[in-house]
């Protein structure tokens, strides 16, 4: 069956040739190019003056308060974000089971948050949250005091938690549902005859199928909180006193307010290896079934 | 089903090696000059407001083109940046004087000495542009703080609107009686919470005492007595006051809701588009006391600069000057309508003199301050910044939150030593 | 009863989803004298607004096809074929996603100026034909779909291409909407790199030029800023509701036998 002679491509590499010619015209310079910041002090202005430095960034790592407090609050985020988004997006795909009236209707409001930039709803969760805006207004309504959301440094990083749950939960929300769909209607019958209840149906039918679509969701999900940014830099730029300071908003800060891109680079990578490391967590105690469980 | 392996290997390999060829091959793209020389400037107004100076310019010098390219404050400097770091930066860039100063460190500026020793007296906001004794950047247009002052509410508190405070002793008078007209009203606004504001409205205070950053010998004096009142007086305030972010205070104050507040001319343009009604006025800021310290404020300058490397330094450093000189600055000022020009003939020019509020401001940049000319200034805001919140906060004693500060200040100033 | 509060409920979440996008677009018609359409106006003629729209449709374009083709390419072959380094070259491929994307700002634009394609559509498009987290859906995808097809199609003789584009390509229709959709939303919005890369205001995107125009030194134009964000929105919004049907039903189509 493989007459192929020696000079002829096989299929494969054709199909990963556009693939690996972008990434290597333009990736791999600018990768290898951050890589090997982490080891220089480097500073863009004056780039003649670079020196080698080793590993002294690195070490400049384990004593610097300020990385210390942004991996605490990233963490801190990616824990408070990632499960409530995942659960309720569950929860809403769940609601959507069977024949509703308006079905999809309620699929185009669940997609409209992803429709916004993020600078956009950053900007209007500002609105949102300020002293006038409408969470203290509707608080007043109930006779609660208002609060400075965003200026205390105990509330301001659940506020733009409880703003990145809501910005992430219709798309995901959206995805499960979609994926539960795959679910034969037969299980569940199944699982009605013997008697089972919602959450017995739950555990034992739709999760183990379900277990691809979410393994997706929460190593994407995860992935993108841990890189948590732009949100912070509209409402916050890192404070109050720090408490929303997150790794790539002091990655950011770092290259580009105090021009050392060494030190931001070892930051960076930071990031990455504890979004691979939670990666690779996830998915394996999420291994999908042997059964027809599809992910999207 | 298993093609050889090999082949792909040697397809990424050829596309890398292909690329980095061709990359390595490229090299620099030179600027094309046509007959004339090209100037490329690089600033952060709207071109419909930039645009009449440069043709203004093109216009008078038919052999020198301009290219402007307008960025954003957000992201603008990352730009400049990446400029330098590939040598493709601009001619003539619009800088502000918290950044000048890193960049006169670096090297990368073109010394312009010989123009200040002639215009020296002409301008306001040379500070930020000197370092080493050489001048590295022209002051361009520039905005000073003053205090905005409710007179509605000065009224309703008893307090009279003709007498705006003078000291310490009155603005925190007016701020109680304010803040005991009601629940959502405040006397005076305090920023918190955000970068790169509060230091300019605390130093306000601490200037006005006689207090700085750095003495005349460039020791740190952070934690010196004078700035130590200063700062136990902004905390006296904090009962009066709403500590918010600016925007929100602008806001407060434009619905009638604050007292008084620092604030900066881009208010002027605002409240007249957005409250027409609101019955206010501006004042200079106060000092601690009748026979003692200054009405000090800080002011922000816009500087410009020609980077070192332009191949066209004669003709930048013309465009330069012309931009700077009273006329056009005057008509960028009036244009943005939220700063004025560097240029001290705005002092007497009926333009900036009329209108009483204006009048205040211009009057305000005489006696404002700006942050010290030193290349590691970003990270000691910072430090500033974060001593005065945690004051702010009741988080730690003043005293102590300013000698950490100007520890950090000093370590700060240790790595920059070139 | 246990259906009505099933719609209850959605219907709530469908408020609290859809309020900041009807707040949006109160604030942008809300100006000093009362509503009107002022903002709109002045957003359109405050710079080649149109010319910005075209930018970015351009963009979106190309780098949807590109990825649409591309990866589709690359994901059946990660899922197909045995690659010797193959799990690497996978892990390679979803690295990618996991730095942060500033910290290759600056290098990406020596790198583009050295090319000579700095304020190009080619510095807009090329670094974003092939994106990785694409590859990871479609080899997901495809790893799920039984090889039965393909065989009978290497029986008859097909090449390979043949097999890809004539015999599998029509079975991925759920997961490129998923691609499209979420290659399209990303590219839409994105500011930072288009920011960068260009200069000339004939090459910004809908993001660049809404920045320059409501982003001011100390205050945020927010009539202005809303009313360009709706502006900006209304392609997507429309495109979705259009195809909708189609999304979600290839969606669920391909999911269910």
């Amino acid at each position: 069956m493989t007459n192929r002679r020696r000079f002829v491509l096989p299929p494969v590499a054709w199909f990963l040739l556009p693939w690996a010619a972008v990434y290597a015209a333009f990736f791999v310079f600018p990768f290898v190019f951050s890589f090997v910041l982490a080891f220089l002090d480097y500073n863009p202005l004056n780039v003649a003056n670079t020196r080698f430095v080793g590993t002294a960034n690195f070490a400049r790592l384990f004593g610097d308060p300020a990385f210390g407090g942004a991996l605490r609050n990233t963490i801190l985020f990616v824990v408070g974000t990632v499960p409530v988004t995942t659960a309720l997006a569950l929860g809403v795909a769940g609601l959507m089971r069977g024949k509703i009236p308006l079905k999809g209707a309620f699929k185009a409001a669940l997609f409209l948050p992803s429709i916004l930039s993020v600078v956009v709803i950053a900007l209007l969760f500002k609105l949102f949250y300020a002293p006038g805006g409408a969470l203290n207004q509707a608080l007043a309504g109930f006779g609660v005091a208002g609060h400075g959301w965003l200026t205390d440094p105990r509330t301001a990083l659940p506020a733009i938690m409880a703003m990145d749950v809501w910005a992430a939960v219709g798309y995901y929300a959206i995805v499960l549902d979609a994926a539960r769909t795959s679910i034969p209607d037969s299980l569940y019958e199944a699982a009605e005859l013997e008697g089972a209840g919602a959450w017995a149906t739950f555990r034992h039918v739709t999760f183990p199928l379900l277990k691809p679509a979410i393994a997706f969701v929460l190593v994407i999900n995860t992935i993108r909180s841990f890189q948590v940014f732009v949100e912070v830099l509209v409402m916050t730029q890192g404070g109050p006193l720090g408490s929303t300071n997150t790794l790539v908003m002091y990655l950011y800060d770092t290259a580009f307010r105090r021009l050392d891109y060494g030190y931001a680079s070892v930051v960076a990578y930071a990031v990455f290896l504890l979004s691979g490391v939670f990666s690779i967590i996830a998915m394996r105690r999420l291994r999908p079934e042997t059964a027809e469980g599809r992910p999207i | 089903m298993t093609p050889r392996r090999g082949f792909l290997r040697y397809a990424c390999l050829a596309a890398s090696a292909a690329v980095l060829v061709a990359f390595a091959a490229c090299g620099d793209k030179e600027k094309t000059g046509d007959d004339g020389a090209v100037v490329h400037f690089w600033q952060f107004w709207d071109l419909a407001v930039i645009q009449p100076l440069v043709d203004e310019f093109e216009a008078q010098h038919p052999d020198i083109d301009i290219e402007v390219e307008q960025l954003t404050w957000a992201t603008g400097l990352e730009k400049i940046q990446a400029a330098l770091a590939s040598g493709t930066q601009p001619d003539v860039c619009e800088l502000g004087s918290t950044w000048l100063p890193r960049f006169s460190y670096e090297g990368v500026l073109e010394d312009v000495t010989p123009v200040y020793e002639a215009e020296r007296d002409s301008f306001l906001m040379w500070e930020s542009a000197l370092w080493k004794g050489r001048v590295y950047g022209l002051p361009w247009v520039q905005g000073s703080r003053a205090l905005f002052v409710n007179r509605s509410l000065f009224r309703r508190a008893g307090l009279d609107p003709d007498q705006p405070p003078q000291t310490w002793d009155e603005l925190l008078h007016a701020a109680e009686k304010i803040s005991q007209l009601g629940t959502g009203i405040y006397g005076f606004g305090q920023n918190i919470g955000e970068r790169y504001v509060l230091y300019k409205k605390f130093m306000a205070f601490a200037w006005g005492n006689g207090g700085d950053v750095f003495d005349e010998s460039g020791e740190v004096v952070l934690n010196s007595p004078a700035v130590l009142e200063a700062l136990e007086f902004y905390l006296k305030l904090a009962p009066y006051s709403l500590q918010e972010k600016q925007e929100v205070l602008d806001q407060y104050f434009k619905t009638g809701r604050l007292g008084m507040q620092v604030s900066g001319a881009w208010n002027l343009k605002n409240y007249k588009l957005e409250a027409p009604d609101l019955d206010y006025s501006v004042a200079l800021v106060p000092k601690p006391a009748p026979d003692h310290g200054a009405h000090a404020s800080f002011a922000g300058a816009e500087m410009l600069v020609v980077f070192k490397a332009s191949p066209q330094k004669e003709a930048a450093l013309q465009f330069a000057r012309f931009l700077q000189a009273y006329p056009q600055a005057k008509k960028l000022s009036l244009a943005a309508g939220s700063v004025f020009p560097a240029a001290l003939s705005a002092m007497h020019d009926p333009d900036f003199t009329t209108d009483p509020r204006v009048r205040v401001f211009v009057e305000q940049s005489l006696t404002s301050r700006t942050t010290p000319a030193h290349p590691g200034w970003i990270e000691m805001e910072e430090a500033i910044d974060r001593a005065v919140e945690e004051s702010l906060y009741g988080r730690r004693a003043p005293r102590w939150c300013l000698d950490e500060a100007a520890r950090e200040v000093q370590e700060i100033a240790a790595r920059f030593q070139r | 009863m246990m259906r009505g509060v099933r719609f209850v409920v959605l219907a709530a979440v469908l408020v609290a989803m859809a309020y900041p996008l009807a707040w949006m677009i109160a604030i942008s018609l809300k100006t000093a004298d009362g509503v009107s359409l002022r903002y709109y106006g002045e957003v359109w003629q405050s710079g080649p607004f149109d010319r910005y729209f075209v930018n970015s449709f351009v963009v979106a374009a190309i780098v949807l096809a590109g990825n649409l083709l591309f990866c589709t390419m690359a994901g059946y072959a990660f899922a197909r074929y045995r690659i010797r380094g193959g799990k690497l070259v996978f892990l390679l491929v979803l690295s990618t996603i996991m730095l942060p994307k500033q910290v290759i700002l600056v290098p990406l634009y020596i790198l583009m100026q050295r090319m000579g394609l700095i304020d190009t559509y080619w510095a807009l498009t090329l670094p974003f034909l092939v994106d990785p987290f694409n590859i990871f859906l479609i080899r997901q995808y495809v790893s799920t779909i039984p090889t039965d097809c393909e065989e009978a199609a290497r029986m008859d003789g097909a090449g390979e291409f043949t097999i890809l584009f004539r015999v599998v390509f029509p079975m991925l229709k759920p997961v490129l909407a998923v691609v499209a959709i979420h290659t399209c939303l990303t590219n839409w919005n994105s500011f930072l790199f288009p920011f960068i890369l260009t200069h000339s205001a004939s090459m910004r995107t809908l993001p660049v030029g809404l920045a320059m125009l409501s982003q001011g030194a100390h205050s945020i134009d927010w009539g202005h800023l809303m009313a360009g964000a709706v502006v900006s929105a209304l392609p997507v919004v429309a495109a979705f509701l259009v195809f909708q049907r189609r999304i979600i039903g290839g969606l669920t189509a391909g999911m269910s036998k």
